[in-house]
């Protein structure tokens, strides 16, 4: 599992274009969106829809989805662990 | 008349932010980079992220008009020939290499040529007339004019200009797209008219495109007919600035701004630039034609006066 939620932050990065951080300033359990974690936005949730499809083979039909999946790398590597 | 308040570029000479370009500025080298400055001074870090080179030029350049004039933009005007080359070749490898069966959002959103436009207003608050033009090599002069009919309409201050990007791709179109001896380059001019003078040096008088003109003939005849329909002859002319060299002959003095601009085929909004600062260094002069004849078959035309001159 810290396996996948390194691995995460590294695309996270590229995928969004975080040039500044590394993936050691993303906390596991921070939140992603929001004034309080990273800061992301709507665009950066179809990034991570895209991310799943590509990387993992995940599809997330239902959009209302994403806001409990994505709201942190663990909640993320959770969800990719239970539907890999 | 239409009173050019403030302009502002960035391109590979240092000409943003200068008091007049004409200090610093060289014939370019292919060696010649573009000169950044600063982005994050002007777009915020989250979404400079995922801005490509000409939205961060197009971006940085309208905000530091803006900053320089009291009242928000009525119109804004913007040329560009190949829009967003950057983000439009991501998307397009994407399609083809990608293995899922959703692409990347930002990439195709950041795709189409009004991006720029649309950017800059998001980055303004502005809610006004907003408008992209793409007319190949004469994609500035469209826009210029009509950021010119917006004054005619009685917009007080609007916001026209023209941006660029170059990619390594554009290599492979060299021998169709290019004046063979330039560097391809990228490059943002955007300028704020009125039709108050203001504290303005210059004004626009004129502007005129021609498409599909033939020889050189043609072209004489054309800029002379221009040039009467604007109470003045060849010989009032203090400064030609254009794209090529076929035309030395028509004023006491002559500069081909490619030379200065290099390869993008809106630089002719850098050259009104040029000649906006021209007319601050040159206090004798007072008339300058601007002559965009980078692709053999057109031919854009803007005749720039100091304001004491009579239109």
């Amino acid at each position: 599992m810290s396996d996948l939620k390194e691995n995460l932050k590294a695309q996270i990065i590229e995928q969004l274009n975080l040039e500044d951080l590394t993936p050691a300033d993303i906390q596991d359990d921070a939140p992603l969106f929001g004034d309080q974690g990273l800061g992301l936005d709507s665009i950066d949730a179809l990034e991570f829809i895209v991310l799943l499809d590509s990387n993992y083979g995940i599809k997330i039909s239902d959009p209302n989805e994403g806001k409990e999946i994505f709201q942190s790398v663990n909640t993320l590597a959770d969800y990719i662990s239970k539907h890999q | 008349m239409y009173f050019i308040q403030h302009i502002e570029s960035i391109t590979h000479q240092n000409s943003f932010q200068k008091e007049n370009i004409w200090d610093e500025l060289k014939p370019l080298t292919a060696e010649n980079q573009l000169i950044s400055p600063d982005y994050k001074n002007y777009i915020p870090v989250a979404a400079l992220r995922r801005l490509s080179t000409i939205l961060r030029m197009g971006i940085t350049a309208s905000k530091a008009c803006q900053e320089k004039v009291p009242n928000e933009f009525d119109s804004i005007s913007v040329g560009t020939a190949l829009g967003c080359l950057t983000d439009t070749e991501k998307f397009l490898v994407t399609i083809n290499t990608v293995s899922g069966d959703v692409l990347s959002p930002t990439a195709f959103i950041q795709s189409t040529h009004n991006t720029i436009s649309g950017q800059i207003s998001l980055d303004l608050k502005n809610h006004a007339y907003n408008m992209t033009h793409t007319q190949n090599a004469l994609s500035f002069e469209v826009a210029l004019k009509d950021g010119l009919l917006c004054i005619d309409e009685g917009k007080k201050s609007v916001l026209v200009g023209a941006a660029d990007e170059a990619i390594p791709f554009l290599e492979r179109l060299r021998g169709s797209l290019i004046l063979t001896h330039l560097p391809f380059t990228s490059g943002a001019t955007f300028a704020v008219l009125s039709g108050e003078k203001g504290n303005s040096i210059a004004f626009v008088q004129a502007c005129e495109v021609y498409f599909s003109t033939k020889s050189q003939e043609t072209l004489v005849t054309l800029i002379n007919q221009f040039l009467d329909a604007n109470n003045c002859s060849s010989g009032d002319l203090d400064l030609i600035l254009e794209a090529r060299s076929d035309f030395r002959f028509l004023a006491k003095n002559h500069i081909s701004f490619t030379d200065y601009t290099g390869f993008y085929q809106s630089a002719s909004a850098f050259a009104l630039h040029m000649a906006n600062d021209w007319l601050i260094g040159n206090a004798d002069d007072k008339r300058i034609l601007i002559v965009n004849n980078l692709e053999s078959n057109k031919l854009g035309l803007t005749l720039i006066n100091r304001n004491e001159v009579e239109a």
